[in-house]
């Protein structure tokens, strides 16, 4: 009953205030709804202004379709455009090319963790050849520290362990001891090591990058196809049609996806002139990027940057299809494992040991 | 005076947020956010700047940047490291190179890719002390009846390439400087079997020795190779001379060099945040 | 009748109805202008930040490759638990045909297509190219559907969106124009949205579950996890929501609907605790690597525990919500401990999403390492414009329907009169 009076009472109060502030009522309203009407316009606006002050990118550019589903005059066309608007940027004679995949080939990769140094030469051969933005610095391979184990044993720790031999659980029979220490190839590894020479005493050293999966996870998460598999089976991005949703890199179980955050910053002296679609043309900001096996080399015929820079050689690249191969000779004669196989992606990146 | 409430509380509530957040965003613009997280990597030196460096190791081979070697894409013939001094792209990866000499065939797998394959000679760029730019025979002029016997024993001479002559760092005592070099003739090697090999052929030295490493050798297995990856293509073969320097092995299998810098921590993330995962310890 | 004159006189109703729906919903007191000065205040911040954000990208977020998901989608997750939750009040009303939620039904769409708005605003704010959205339209660009788990969000959440608008413009309309609706077409409607609401919740749970890369969210208890979290952020809004109108508008809501709601929302945290004890048990019992991001949340890693507080803290604000929800006492004083003990199960839940479900997921990162989210003050402003935009929105169109439900805004030309208003 009380709260029924109450509620008319809030009513009248309300009914009240309308009648007094009837023409003040009319004006903020109004005032109200020109803000609403700007906020709306702003909104609308915002993706215009996006295009216009990032970068001169043409209307041809922004509205051009998935490369793979272009005619060969449309291709190049966006070519065109691509080379005309990179030699603009970055003030030298830029050529994007469009060079097909190698019939009968598919690229295979084989790293040699007996033999990694640790130096990341590969990380800085792949940046220099690959065009990535230096600022934020965007790094295709990432090199990790793993101890061998020699360090991790000692007498005080035999009787630990789980359960600890004062805890729940101890029935006066030792059941845990030394537990909890990382020895070789573990989940515990440093990324930021900076010592003063490499390879370090107790260390091994396991460069990552794309791994190439044949059922690449992030193929299957694109919402857009921006990301396949090309047919010699490097997975490949097309910049311009991926809308940098980053399903791809949360499906990835090698972290071997980057997103550009930001506007990428590229020196002028810095730039690889010699670009390809899908390999290493300058991306922009908000599409994602990652190793190609530095495609527009290996379609040419050449090594990827980072197997020549390897000082100790332990990276191998060659056609997995053709039995004379490096890469198969590896495989027939050294003991190979693929990393995290159990994500079952199949990749074509293979770790040996000798 | 309703009305006037209206406008005092709207006044309040413009007024204390727009204090309150215009201070905040002015505190925190985006520059500085991009600004922050850069660290390591991107330390702002361009490659520019760097002109001279070095294949795998010091020592073995000293390059100079040249610019626009490849004119079709204005490639230098390499782009070196300015942290490390080290040679990280090749424009031209057959830059002073020439073709291998003969090589055997096995008939077996450990036949390699030889047709296509060049080597960067090293007979030619030999030379002995700084000051003179001879050949080894300059000093040495043949057959010396000394060193017909092949026991250990200190030198004079090139405390550079070997400190201790008496504990030559290479086979454990087993081997001694003319097991290798070639006492008749100091401007070549010499194998197993006595006969002379060219130092533009010094893996075939090793090879007697280190069979194994050999066979992979000539498959591609071993060692560094750069140049065309499919079989038959022209590829750079590297000497073992080029990553190993043989009087120094059993020190080290390859000599120790400065890594390249360590990436970008990520933004908001500090070195001390990561300084507890580099001691030796648990999870 | 010319074509232009039939036109013409056809959409003089729509017309009309919408003049007067708007008109109507701008009216209001001292404390509502208030409310709306308030949250516009956000949106004109925001309308300076999302410039920011929109011409320099991502990178004024906190967002690395580290740890892929900012706020914005974080937030998108808990939209969609009211989304779904919105069903709460449709199947009542409809479905068990409870008297005392027949007119609130269309409320508890309105707060549905709403937050499927905010969310897709989210979504939009998350991109890094939002420009580019046309390449997911079939047709003109790809849709890489059934392979990828966003297209079927895309599907779920767009479907969902227009049910919802056409089920209250339509019965909203009717009640104007004073016509009974054609039931034979807005029942099935009504029942296609009340399956539809937990469907979009199950698919937004397989967008995370489905990536094996990161174990935490690699579990089959997430659809469960997040239903349950619906069903009490859902419920908590529900209530905060009905109390507001129940004290400021002149419709009348039963005190049994708001118990209905106080009991959903004290089930959906007991599941919710069931779900979680499951989850826990099951990755702490065998403590293999697959625990490691919980590990993290539970109790840091090598001295980095940013996230330890916010995980303790969720926990015990799930925990002590039920149980003090399963004293009648709270659950019936409606003028101070319900409100205040909804306010804190959906800013839980609304915290719970970034802090505990999204972030420390990403650590460790697939190589291993670990890393702690530090979000961005542009973010934080986005965040609020769009949640002030998505209020906004909630409070003209429920005023709005109200106004239609409480029959003062109706079409002139109808005989029923408007009653008390003017």
């Amino acid at each position: 009953m009380s709260e029924d009076k109450r509620k008319s009472k809030m009513v009248e109060e309300q009914d009240d205030g309308k009648e007094q502030d009837n023409g003040k009522v009319k004006e903020s309203r109004r005032d109200f709804l020109k803000k609403m009407g700007v906020a709306a316009a702003a909104t609308v606006a915002a993706p215009a202004v996006t295009a216009a002050t990032a970068e001169a990118v043409s209307l041809g550019e922004t509205f051009q379709s998935h490369f793979e589903l272009m005619s060969d005059a449309q291709k190049e066309k966006a070519v065109a455009r691509l080379e005309k608007r990179y030699t603009e940027q970055f003030g030298k004679q830029t050529t994007v090319a469009n060079t097909p995949a190698p019939d009968g080939v598919l690229f295979g990769y084989a790293l040699n963790i007996s033999k990694c140094i640790g130096c990341r030469r590969c990380v800085e051969a792949c940046v220099r050849e690959n065009n990535q933005s230096r600022d934020p610095a965007i790094q295709w391979i990432r090199v990790l520290k793993m101890e061998k184990g020699n360090h991790t044993f000692e007498l005080e720790n035999l009787d630990k362990g789980s359960p600890d031999s004062n805890a729940l659980g101890d029935y006066g029979i030792q059941s845990g001891g030394h537990a909890d220490k990382h020895v070789g190839l573990s989940g515990s590894a440093e990324h930021y090591y900076e010592p003063e020479q490499v390879p370090e005493d107790d260390a091994i050293y396991f460069p990552v990058q794309c791994q190439q999966c044949e059922d690449p996870a992030c193929v299957k998460a694109c919402p857009v196809r921006a990301t396949f598999r090309d047919p010699n089976g490097i997975v490949v991005i097309d910049y311009n049609w991926c809308i940098g949703c980053r399903m791809c890199q949360l499906a990835c179980p090698y972290w071997a996806r980057r997103f550009n955050w930001g506007e990428p910053v590229l020196p002028n002296e810095d730039m690889n002139p010699k670009t390809h679609y899908f390999g290493n043309r300058p991306r922009m900001r908000g599409v994602m990027e990652k190793c190609t096996f530095c495609l527009q080399r290996v379609r040419e015929g050449r090594y990827p940057a980072c197997v020549e820079a390897c000082p100790v050689g332990a990276r191998k690249f060659g056609n997995l299809l053709d039995p004379e191969s490096e890469v198969r000779k590896v495989l027939a004669t050294k003991k190979v494992f693929r990393f995290k196989e159990a994500y079952n992606t199949d990749p074509k990146f293979f770790y040996y040991m000798d | 005076m309703i009305s006037g409430r209206k406008h005092v509380r709207a006044a309040v509530f413009y007024g204390f947020f727009a204090l309150v957040t215009g201070g905040l965003l002015l505190q925190n613009m985006p520059g500085e956010a991009v600004a922050e997280g850069t660290s390591g990597a991107a330390a702002g030196t361009s490659d520019a700047a760097q002109n001279e460096c070095f294949e795998s190791i010091k020592g073995a081979t000293e390059l100079s940047k040249m610019d626009n070697v490849v004119p079709k894409y204005g490639y230098p013939n390499v782009k070196c490291s300015p942290a490390t001094g080290a040679v990280l792209w090749y424009g031209d990866p057959y830059g002073g190179t020439e073709p291998m000499g003969e090589m055997p065939s096995y008939g077996d797998h450990t036949d390699g890719d030889f047709a296509q394959a060049v080597i960067r000679p090293r007979a030619k760029s030999l030379k002995t002390l700084v000051q003179t730019s001879m050949q080894c025979s300059g000093c040495h002029p043949g057959a010396d009846q000394a060193t017909q016997q092949n026991d250990a024993r200190q030198i004079m001479m090139h405390q550079d390439i070997v400190s201790d002559a008496a504990k030559l760092q290479h086979g454990r005592g087993a081997i001694w400087c003319f097991d290798c070099h070639n006492a008749a003739n100091r401007d070549t090697l010499v194998d197993q079997r006595g006969q002379e090999v060219s130092f533009d052929e010094s893996y075939k030295v090793c090879g007697s020795c280190h069979g194994d490493i050999y066979s992979d050798w000539r498959m591609g297995l071993h060692g560094k190779r750069t140049g065309e990856w499919k079989v038959g293509g022209k590829k750079r073969w590297w000497a073992c001379t080029e990553c190993h320097n043989p009087h120094t092995v059993q020190e080290h299998r390859f000599q120790p060099i400065k890594p390249e810098p360590p990436p970008a921590l990520p933004r908001g993330m500090t070195k001390e945040d990561y300084k507890a995962a580099d001691e030796h310890g648990g999870h | 009748m010319t074509m232009k004159k039939q036109i013409a006189s056809a959409s003089q109703k729509p017309i009309a109805f919408a003049r007067d729906f708007f008109s109507y919903a701008i009216k209001g007191g001292n404390l509502y202008y208030g409310w709306l000065l308030f949250l516009s205040f956000f949106v004109l911040v925001g309308l300076y930040t999302a410039f920011v954000q929109m011409t320099t990208g991502l990178i004024v977020t906190g967002a690395t490759d580290q740890i892929v998901w900012e706020l914005f989608i974080s937030n998108f997750i808990f939209t969609a638990h009211i989304a779904a939750a919105a069903v709460l009040v449709v199947i009542p009303a409809y479905i068990y045909k409870r008297k005392d939620m027949k007119d609130l039904a269309v409320l508890g769409e309105i707060i549905a297509l709403t937050f499927v708005t905010i969310g897709l605003n989210f979504i939009m704010f998350h991109m890094g190219r939002p420009e580019r959205s046309w390449h997911t339209f079939p047709g003109l660009g790809i849709f890489n559907f059934p392979n990828s788990m966003l297209t079927y969000d895309i599907i779920v959440l767009n479907v969902y969106l227009g049910i919802n608008a056409l089920a209250v413009s339509y019965l909203l309309y009717m009640r104007y124009i004073g016509k009974p609706m054609n039931t034979k077409l807005y029942t099935p409607l009504i029942y296609v949205a009340v399956a539809w609401g937990p469907l979009i919740h199950i698919v937004t749970a397989f967008i995370l579950s489905s990536n094996a890369a990161i174990s935490m969210w690699h579990t089959a208890v997430l659809p469960f996890a997040f239903l349950s979290m619906a069903g009490a952020s859902g419920s908590a809004l529900i209530i905060i929501f009905f109390l507001l109108i129940r004290k400021f508008s002149k419709m009348d809501i039963a005190d049994s609907v708001i118990d209905f709601f106080s009991q959903v929302m004290a089930w959906s945290l007991g599941i919710i605790i069931l779900v979680f004890a499951a989850e826990f048990f099951n990755e702490l019992y065998p403590a293999t690597h697959h625990a490691a991001s919980l590990e993290f949340m539970m109790h840091g890693h090598q001295g980095l525990d940013a996230y330890v507080p916010w995980f303790w803290a969720t926990m015990a604000l799930i925990v002590i919500p039920f149980f003090l929800l399963l004293s009648s006492k709270i659950r019936k004083s409606y003028s101070s401990l319900l409100p205040l003990v909804s306010f804190v199960v959906f800013m839980v839940i609304l915290i719970e999403k970034p802090a505990v479900l999204v972030f420390p997921a990403f650590s460790p990162t697939p190589l291993g390492e670990y890393a702690v989210y530090h979000p961005s003050f542009i973010e934080i402003f986005n965040v609020l414009f769009i949640w002030a935009v998505g209020f906004i929105t909630l409070t003209l169109l429920t005023k709005g329907a109200i106004g239609v439900l409480t029959g003062e805004v109706r079409d002139s030309n109808t005989v029923e009169a408007s009653g008390g208003a003017k």
